[in-house]
Formats: C-alpha cells, structure tokens, sequence
C-alpha cells in the first residue's frame, strides 16, 4: 500500500483498521436496514445528520423517522464496491456503491456515504449522505 | 428620596415606634395606609412591598430582592380592626413571602420553598388585579401616588415559550402584524428558552390573546403566545422618581463627553453624586437601565460611545432597548461585567458596533482560545473593527471567511447560501483544471496529508469491464472482498502522489449540469460534500466514453480562504444507456464540438430545487426549467397542472423519495 506509515494509520494484520472497521460497519448497516432497519438508531448519535436525497435530518430521532417510514416493505440491498479512507481526525470516510431493490419495483442504483467516528469506544456514524444512482446502475 | 433597602429598614423600625394598637409588636396598619406616620409613607411610595412580592412573580432571577430581604426581621401577627392582617415572618432565604387572602383576613404567610405547592401559587395580586385588598378601598393618597403606574391597573404578561429562539424585532413585529390592536411592549426580556413582555391595558392584551394561532415562524411551526394578568413590571414597578431622575441626568451630564459624544458609566453605582443623593444606580435593574436610556435618549440620542464597564452586569435584556434611543452608538464596553455567555450579546446584536470590550467577563473562559472567541464575536457584529483593543484584521476576514462560512448558521440546520456557493465555485474552479489544465496545478488544492482513492465498482457476473482496466492500470492490489464481489482499488496518501496519480488517469470532460451536490458540515473546520455525475473520456486515440462517478471530497478551510483537500475519493463506472438517451448533452468545456451555452451557477441551482421540490429527476427539471424561460414560478406552475392532468410520465420522476 501506498500509505506512510505515519504514526496516524496504524494497520493491523494485512488490512488497515479503517478498512476493518469500515466494511465491518457497511455490512452491519446493511443487514439492519434489510431487516428491520427501526433498528438502525443504534448507529447514529444526537449530533448525527443524515441527507437523504438532498433532505437533511438532524439527530438520532429524526433519521430513525425517516428511515422508518420510507414507502417500502421490503428492501434488499448488494452492495458492488465499498471504500474506506481515513480522516485527519481520525474518522472514518466510507463510501458505498451498490444496488437495491424495494418490493417489486426494478433494482436500482445507489450511491451512500458514511462518516464514522469512534466515540466512548464505539463507532458510530456522525454523517450519512444517500443518493440514487441517476447515470449508472451502481 | 430613598432607596429601597432604605425603606425597609425605616418600615421596621418605625413598625415599633409606630402607634395606634395595642399588643406589644402590633403596629396598627390603618395608621400606615392613612396617615402620614412618623417617616413618610414610604413603604407604599415606593411600591417596596409589592416589588418584592411581584418579583418573586417575575421569577427573572433578579438577586437584588437578597440585599433587601436580609433587613427584615420577624414580626408578629398584626392584627387591626380593620381586616388587615399581615404577618411577616423572619427572613430566611428558603422562605417565600406570599400574601394569603382567607376569610377577608389577609395574611401574610411564610412558606417553605421546599413545600409542595409553594411553586403552584399564585399571587392573590393576579387573581385580585392588584395587591391591594379589595375589601377595602384605596386610599385617595394611594391612588394620587401610583398615578401613573397604576398598579391596580390592568399589567398583562405577555410570554412565549420557546421565545428565545426569535429575535426580538422579529418576534415584535409579527406579533403586532396579526394583533389588530397597536401595542407597545414594556420590559421585552428572556427567561431561561421564554420570552416576556407586558402590556398595560386589557383591551390590548386581549386583542394579543387572538394572536395566540396566528404567527408561524421559517420553519412554520406555530409561536404560542400566553396572556396573563399580572403586576406591573419592575421597571414601572419601581420607576425613579422625577427628582431622582434629574439627579440621573445632573450626574450624566458630568460624565458625558461632548467632543466624543462618549458616555462614561463606569461603575455607575458608586457616583459620588448619586450616592449623595442615595439613589443606588444598579443596572441590572430593569427600572434603573430604563431610566438610563431614558436619560439618554433625552439628552444624548447622538451617543457614540458608551461605557458599561464594572456595573455587574449579568444580563443585557435591559440595554437591548437602547437601540431605538441611540442609533449611532458605535463603541461598547462592557468589560469586568458578569456576563456568563456569548447569548447576552444576542439580545443587542442589532447593533452597528465597531468597537467592543467584553474582557474581564466570564463568558471569555467559555473559549478555548482567542481567535475561537474572536470569530464568535464576529458572528454577532460582523462589522466589528476593534475587540478588547485588538484590532480585528481584514487579512483575517479572509480566513474567517471561509472558516465562518461552515459554522452552522443558527437559523437553519441546513447548509447555508453562501457555503452553497462557496462548494459550486470550488467544483468549478477543480474541474475546469482537471479537464483541460495540466493536473499538476491541482497540488494547491490538496493538503499535504491528502488521500485519495479510486474504486471501480463491478457486478460479480462481469470482470472488471475491459474499457475501465486502464484506470486499473497502476493497480497494485487486487482484493477479493468478502463474497464475490471483486473491486479495485488504490489509496494514495500525500499530495504528491495523489496527483501524480491523477495525472494518469485519461484525459476528461466533465459535465457540470449533471451534477447533483450534497453538502454537510462535519465540523467547524470540516465539510463534506459528494458529487454525483457524468463526464466523458476524451482520450485522443480512442473514441468518447460516458462514464458515471461519484466523488467525496472532505475540505477544510485553507490560509488563502481557499478550501483544501484532505479526502477524496473516487468511483467511475459506466454510465446507464438510458441516461445518454435522454441526456441533454451539454459539455462543460468542448472546443472541437458545437458550442451549445453551457448552464450558469445559478440554473445549476435552480435545477436542483426544482428537481428536489417536484421529484423530477435533474433533466427533466431542467427541460422543464427551459421551455418556461428559467421563470421558476410559472415552470412550477405549468409542472403541477400537467403533473394533475397526468401527461407526465413516469419515468420522469425519482422512484425511492
């Protein structure tokens, strides 16, 4: 890897932790989302804002809202590529490109962003941007 | 003539003196209401008692009530022929003094804070419209004295929760605009998220009462409004007498500065001249500032400078109504105060100051360095030249500029316009090199640490698509992640090789219109937006390639107010067919084609909202936008009547909202 070992990025076994921590965390939202994604107020904090298509909420509570009441029963995510960078305050960028489908309606793109970040020793995510995909499958 | 600390001590021992009745300790009331016994009626002139009481009612955390009620000393139960009966009991900070009304005898009973229902109470005043008994009438003396300030007159409180949130101009404004009586608002202040005010007759507060569904805010919730009788406020309460008011203005004048058109009211309440006269000038009180201004708005409406300094100040409700009273004020000082948070300064952000001081206050320890409290500052007076004697460098307005820019604005939790701007003027600039420039300038763009990163995403049926192997070209590290999905990827870390690799990558046309923006601050020095979008691969050799991309840049403000790059990465992938059906071909930047207009900053913007309000997806927005001359209302309204007449179709609008 390209990376310097600069004190900052430490790696642990062959992967770097912000790529452990990253995928660990993509696969975890997703399961939840896919099943009962009431579940998913775990993950975010007060302070946390989630754009979803361009509208922002604000808080624990607000997301789980909208999250919860999107118009589909059913929703299965797969997930085509996933990236994790580290940040200059220790945080953890991921993004996501994949595919979903809802009920019946044809699969369709997506693109998510996450930003984690490690608070009392659990990483929770402080951003979250979701977009569909308008010129791509995913 | 005499404060009101004073006053109760001559009560208290004039009480002794005092004749009439008979039992040791009982002083006959009747001689005090009617007859001018001993010192002056006092204790009525100056509405003492009933301050103290309406005080507690104000619950405006007014410590001044403290000094006073240490004086008292415990009385026994009076009683008179007449139905007053007052008990006042031994001072005690955990005891409130509240005035009970039973069976036309009126006591005064002390009750522990800590009882239960002490809270529920409510002064007889609110119920009786005035502390006075009501079975006995009023003196003709006591109507003469409160005059004015009647207090039995009809005060009405006037409180909005969640007030706080709205300044106070606005809040006014819209309250007046749905209140079909004029009303003018005395003591306007805040308590703790509640806003407060009073009006003087009923009429007005009933008409206010109406207002209570009718005002809704930006965000259209309602703004309740709660009326309810009470006493007069405390700055009518106790307002200065005329003598004492001339002596104010005697001892202003002294201190005020013709050639500076500066007001000198440092640690007022220790004048000479004031003290002489023993009026005790604490500004915290609401009757004390009000007569300030007044004096002020008399005799200097020119003022440019004042100084508060050393006056205790712990709030600034009063202060803020000096803004009518003297627009020009330029420089404040309000240093060795007790103001504990930068919300003071809220109250008087209105105004135009240039100068302020504000060290030896409290707050000061709420930041943990000077420019951190310097920009805070600056959020509330942009136009400040001076702070605590520093001069606030333009040369830094330009970093602050852009640091100021992604604090988030306290109206809106969302991302404001400037930042908007600020993000699209960055794209732009950062496209326009990486498509026709020499990649290599985007070094200033990157932080020293930046990393950047490129995935190619790839469905497990197909390899890696043959067309975007060359982006795989310098790839060290193909992974197989987890199942079956195979990705490629690279990070490179340090701006010299994350442009390096840039570089090699094939040669590009972005195109701008295609993009959809999302921006969110992470932190005061931190934003984050992605970009989601087309360009074109324009490599000499090989024939143009749509391709779809998805990039996040996470920036932070840079010492040139411009943003620097500390995290980008980068997904490409072949763009949809359907998509390059549809597609309003518009390139960024084409020489060799047909010059089509490319769309401005602000069509790119327009197109999003209209995109986002109507749930079309960007082109269609865009076409719609066009063929309706960029006139947003009318596009808007021809999209709603087609949309209701259903020859929109489906395949226009978003599917997931």
């Amino acid at each position: 890897m390209g990376v310097h070992e600069a004190g900052q990025r430490p790696r642990m076994g062959d992967k770097p932790i912000w790529e452990q921590i990253g995928s660990s965390f993509i696969q975890h939202y997703y399961q939840l989302f896919d099943n009962d994604r009431t579940q998913l107020g775990a993950i975010y904090i007060d302070a946390s804002c989630l754009t979803w298509e361009g509208q922002q909420f604000q808080g624990k509570a607000a997301i789980v809202e909208k999250l919860s009441s999107l118009p589909f029963q059913k929703i299965q995510h797969s997930i085509t590529s996933q990236d994790h960078q580290p940040t200059p305050d220790s945080c953890i960028l991921s993004m996501v490109v994949g595919q979903l489908k809802a009920d019946e309606d044809p699969i369709m793109g997506f693109h998510q962003m996450f930003l984690l970040k490690n608070i009392n020793d659990a990483w929770v995510c402080t951003n979250d941007m979701f977009r569909l995909a308008l010129h791509n499958f995913g | 003539m005499y404060s009101t600390a004073k006053n109760f001590r001559t009560y208290r021992t004039e009480e002794y003196k005092g004749g009439g009745n008979t039992s040791r300790g009982r002083v006959n009331y009747k001689s005090y209401f009617h007859e001018n016994c001993g010192e002056e009626n006092v204790y009525y002139k100056n509405n003492g008692y009933k301050s103290r009481l309406s005080q507690f009612q104000e619950d405006d955390g007014n410590t001044a009530m403290s000094d006073i009620q240490k004086d008292l000393h415990p009385r026994h139960n009076l009683s008179t022929t007449d139905d007053n009966n007052r008990k006042v009991a031994r001072d005690n900070k955990d005891l409130i003094h509240i005035t009970e009304w039973r069976d036309g005898n009126h006591q005064m009973r002390n009750m522990n804070k800590n009882e239960p229902g002490c809270k529920d109470r409510t002064f007889p005043m609110t119920k009786n419209k005035g502390p006075m008994p009501k079975y006995r009438t009023p003196s003709k003396r006591e109507i003469e004295e409160n005059g004015q300030n009647n207090i039995y007159g009809n005060w009405f409180k006037i409180t909005i929760p969640y007030g706080r949130k709205y300044t106070k101009t606005w809040l006014l404004n819209s309250i007046q605009s749905k209140c079909s009586v004029h009303f003018t608002p005395v003591d306007f202040h805040y308590v703790r998220s509640q806003a407060h005010f009073f009006v003087k007759n009923s009429t007005t507060a009933f008409a206010l009462k109406n207002v209570n569904y009718k005002i809704h805010d930006e965000n259209n919730h309602q703004v309740r409004l709660f009326v309810k009788e009470s006493a007069a406020p405390s700055s009518e309460q106790n307002k200065l007498k005329p003598e004492e008011i001339e002596q104010l203005k005697l001892a202003m004048k002294k201190r005020f500065d013709v050639s500076q058109k500066s007001l000198n009211l440092q640690s007022f309440r220790f004048d000479q001249d004031l003290m002489s006269h023993d009026i005790d000038m604490i500004l915290n009180r609401r009757n004390c500032m009000s007569a300030t201004l007044t004096v002020i708005e008399e005799n200097f409406p020119e003022l440019l400078s004042l100084n508060l300094c050393s006056n205790k100040l712990y709030q600034l409700d009063g202060l803020a109504d000096i803004i009518p009273k003297a627009p020009q004020i330029k420089i404040l000082n309000l240093s060795n105060n007790e103001l504990k948070s930068l919300r003071q300064l809220d109250k008087i952000r209105e105004m135009k100051l240039e100068e302020l001081w504000l060290q030896g206050n409290p707050l000061y320890n709420n930041f943990s360095n000077y420019s951190t409290y310097m920009s805070a500052i600056l959020d509330y007076f942009p136009k400040l030249l001076c702070l605590d004697g520093k001069d606030v460098t333009h040369s830094m307005d330009v970093e602050t500029g852009a640091s100021e820019i992604l604090k988030p604005s306290k109206k809106n939790h969302g991302v404001s316009e400037m930042l908007k701007n600020l993000v699209l003027q960055f794209l732009e600039q950062y496209y326009s090199i990486y498509d026709c420039g020499d990649r290599s300038r985007l070094l200033d763009a990157y932080h020293d640490e930046a990393c950047f990163s490129l995935t190619i995403p790839c469905n497990p049926k197909e390899l890696v698509p043959l067309s975007l192997y060359k982006y795989s070209k310098s790839n060290r590290n193909m992974k197989n992640c987890k199942d079956h999905v195979l990705l490629t990827q690279l990070l490179k870390h340090t701006k010299r090789d994350v442009v390096d690799f840039l570089r090699v990558l094939p040669k590009t046309q972005h195109d701008l219109s295609s993009f959809m923006v999302d921006i969110c601050i992470l932190t005061e020095k931190m934003l984050c937006f992605s970009v989601n979008g087309r360009f074109k691969e324009v490599e000499a050799t090989c024939p143009v390639i749509l391709r779809a991309f998805t990039r996040i840049f996470i920036v932070i403000p840079a010492s040139n107010s411009r943003l620097c790059i500390v995290n980008d990465t980068l997904t490409v992938s072949n763009a949809c067919p359907k998509e390059i059906q549809s597609d309003v071909s518009i390139p960024a930047r084409a020489p060799s084609s047909i010059p089509v207009p490319t769309i401005s900053q602000e069509q790119q913007a327009m197109v999003q909202a209209f995109s986002t309000q109507s749930g079309m997806k960007f082109n269609w927005s865009l076409k719609c936008l066009e063929q309706n001359d960029w006139n947003y209302a009318v596009a808007g309204q021809n999209f709603t009547l087609l949309k209701a007449e259903g020859k929109i179709p489906k395949e226009a609008f978003q599917q997931i909202s």
